[in-house]
């Protein structure tokens, strides 16, 4: 069983490996793109899928590290040595504030972190002489450390790829460790959890910051990907389809989110290429997620391994 | 430039291998003689998809009308779909630089989306002839090499706007009503420059943002003592901003000018009291009376049953500027600096008027006030639309400012 998970991930990485060669330009950099927004999915799932709650400003987190690399770099010639950690700080620092929401629960806390998403796009939008109005700010280079420089998007593709199977790795540490499973515990009984002696509201803040910063980074990587950042980055929809992908992969799964993201992203930029009504196929695909696969493709897959494992035994004398 | 540092790169490790995976793939395609592929980047859907509907139908009539060649070549289109994102523009660029292998790049419609697509062009090296995106930058503060715009830049409509206000509507003291992003800033916002150049006094500027659902307090912050009201709104807005002009009874108090509002697209939609408002200060307008303009409305209207607006027309008119381009240099769209050398030389006849870019890549061209008015159509019978009653002719982005002093002073703010 676990022998079989191993064979998986190796195969994946090997054909994420060579993705570049076989796929061309365009996949590519839609795959690149398929990471970036994996990353941002699997840090709103920190959330949703371990801890119950539905954040809607993830996207505040991931624009505003965005927004904080592109100025430095664009306006300031800063380096990237910089800027990058600079823009994880900035968002984690904005994390920080906006934890407060885990004073409330259940839908106080989806209405407060849509409020906080609006602030976002609102200062993002609306403040134009620092952060460029809808234009934005544009021309924001390839990364480069030192005499290290990324210079294609083949190189950076690797680079997102290292990134993203590096977050996995710690992703999965922190889920297995104790501070993951008293996520869950909390997610399970929030009532039991405290009466055995844990502070959830701390517990809880603690991974709305670990969240926010994993959301900062994806923007980190975002933004060097896209070469430029307006207040889109920041806007309601990409909170909402943060997590949708997240549900339609499926939550509290670390891989998940990236097959959710490979799925919303890939439908929109492939099928719109020759079907018009690229959206009702996206619709059609959330309702039968809801309707069929409410626990993800994920938990879809493990259904059905369950029941071929039960109608095996079952044949067996 | 950006094309030396790629071609550099280029030679490092990995992406030599990737060259020569790309070359076995597009070899043939690339092979002149094939035929030209344009990529139009348009929004099929999403929330501005009306407009969008208007490009993509407006550049379709043009190539179906010369059936489809330029340059002795034929010519492929490959429609791509930005849903008005720019993340979605910048991967729809990208599909068709490298997988359509497109010789060039039409669009895209969303002001925000420009920079995203002239990202592409500018890392591969891909023309993009920008139509009709009218970020103001583009053509003046950061301008791309590989990018031409044959639309329009957005205060050039708004200079021409304040002048007429003061010299023809003889207003002195207005209230300026603006949608709240970069479009309405620049066309409200060089409205109130000129008109306050020449001693005109701002009442108030009231800004709306997109999808403003109540346009009572607007109404209600206007001052009294104003003696005209310009509009700049889009999309939806416009009917509210007319709903709520006549509801709260304005009509009997105040004069509203359009100086960004009743296109023809939104012409349905309004009734008779629409009739006799100037509507717009526009480089197009579908009642213009010249032959290339009747041409074009008449087959625009036998195709699809309605007028154009300036979408249509503008797209119409960068299918003929592309194609007379791509005749002068007898279709060798592969050369890619000859190609730009003649979007930026030739000069075409369009429906709205005399095209020509600036040293700047924007065309100067003629700006029309307009009264919407109820003609009798040959093909639609009797229909409202915009028709000229003022034409400010070879209109330049800069208005009469040198340009120097003008980029300056940088953009428009609010």
């Amino acid at each position: 069983m676990d022998h079989a998970r191993i064979v998986f991930g190796l195969v994946a990485l090997a054909a994420a490996l060579a993705l570049p060669y076989y796929a061309g330009p365009f996949w590519t950099g839609l795959a690149t793109q398929m990471l970036i927004f994996g990353l941002l999915a699997l840090s709103v799932d920190l959330l949703l899928g371990h801890a119950g709650l539905f954040s809607l400003t993830h996207a505040s987190f991931f624009a505003v590290s965005a927004y904080t690399v592109a100025i430095l770099q664009v306006r300031y010639g800063v380096s990237t040595a910089l800027a990058a950690p600079a823009g994880i700080c900035a968002g984690t620092l904005l994390a920080l504030v906006f934890g407060l929401a885990v004073r409330t629960r259940g839908v106080y806390f989806i209405l407060i972190t849509i409020a906080f998403g609006f602030v976002v796009w609102g200062v993002a939008h609306r403040w134009s002489s620092f952060t460029g109005g809808d234009n934005g700010v544009t021309n924001v280079p390839f990364p480069a450390l030192g005499g290290l420089a990324v210079t294609s998007h083949t190189q950076y593709y690797y680079l997102v790829l290292a990134a993203v199977v590096a977050c996995g790795l710690g992703y999965r540490v922190l889920i297995r460790s104790p501070f993951g499973l008293g996520l869950r515990g909390i997610k399970a009984s929030e009532s039991r959890m405290r009466s055995l002696g844990f502070r959830t509201g701390l517990h809880l803040y603690a991974a709305f910051v670990l969240s926010g910063a994993l959301a900062s980074f994806a923007g980190v990587l975002y933004v060097y990907y896209n070469k430029f950042v307006n207040p889109v980055a920041a806007s309601f929809p990409i909170s909402v389809e943060a997590a949708l992908m997240a549900i339609i992969g499926g939550t509290g799964t670390i891989i998940g989110p990236f097959i959710g993201s490979g799925i919303v992203l890939g439908l929109r930029n492939w099928v719109s290429s020759f079907f018009e009504l690229h959206l009702a196929v996206m619709g059609a695909v959330f309702i039968a997620a809801v309707l069929w696969a409410p626990d993800g493709l994920v938990g879809l897959a493990g259904r059905l391994r369950a029941r071929m494992e039960r109608a095996k035994e079952a044949g067996r004398p | 430039m950006a094309q030396h540092d790629a071609a550099r790169s280029f030679a490092c490790g990995a992406a030599a291998l990737l060259a020569a995976t790309g070359l076995a793939f597009s070899g043939a395609a690339l092979a002149q003689g094939g035929p030209i592929k344009i990529g139009l980047l348009a929004p099929v859907t999403g929330p501005l998809a009306t407009p969008g509907k208007d490009m993509v139908e407006g550049w379709k009539l043009y190539w179906e009308k010369v059936g489809y060649t330029a340059g002795g070549r034929k010519v492929e289109v490959v429609v791509a779909d930005t849903t008005c994102n720019p993340d979605q523009a910048l991967t729809q660029a990208r599909r068709l630089v490298h997988q359509e292998k497109v010789h060039f790049m039409v669009g895209p419609l969303c002001g925000h989306e420009g920079p995203a697509v002239a990202q592409v062009s500018k890392e591969t090296g891909v023309p993009l002839v920008m139509d009709p995106a009218g970020a103001d930058t583009v053509t003046k503060w950061e301008r791309t090499p590989t990018v031409v715009r044959t639309a329009v830049s957005a205060s050039q409509i708004g200079h021409p706007w304040g002048e007429y206000m003061y010299k023809e509507l003889g207003l002195r003291n207005v209230t300026f009503i603006g949608q709240d992003y970069t479009w309405g800033h620049e066309v409200t916002l060089g409205a109130v420059r000129t008109f306050t150049a020449l001693g005109g006094k701002v009442a108030k500027i009231i800004w709306n943002p997109i999808g403003t659902k109540d346009y009572g307090p607007t109404i209600a912050a206007i001052p009294a003592d104003t003696d005209g009201v310009s509009a700049v709104v889009v999309g939806a807005d416009r009917v509210r901003l007319f709903e709520a002009w006549f509801n709260f009874g304005m009509d009997k108090k105040k004069k509203i000018y359009g100086g960004y509002w009743l296109h023809q697209d939104v012409l349905p939609q309004m009734d008779e009291r629409a009739v006799g408002l100037i509507g717009n200060s526009l480089n197009y307008a579908a009642g213009i009376q010249t032959p290339e303009n009747v041409e074009f409305t008449t087959a625009f209207a036998k195709a699809y049953k309605r007028l154009p607006s300036w979408f249509g027309e503008s797209a119409y008119a960068v299918g003929l500027w592309t194609k007379t381009a791509i005749d002068s240099i007898g279709g060798k769209v592969e050369d890619r600096d000859a190609f730009l050398k003649a979007m930026r030389s030739v000069s075409i006849k369009a429906p709205r008027g005399p095209l020509k870019l600036d040293a700047y890549d924007n065309p100067i061209q003629n700006v029309y006030i307009s009264r919407i008015q109820k003609v009798k159509h040959p093909v639609l019978g009797e229909v409202m639309t915009n028709v000229p009653i003022k034409t400010f002719e070879g209109v330049s982005q800069f208005w009469n400012i040198p340009p120097e002093e003008f980029l300056k002073k940088g953009p428009y703010k609010r």
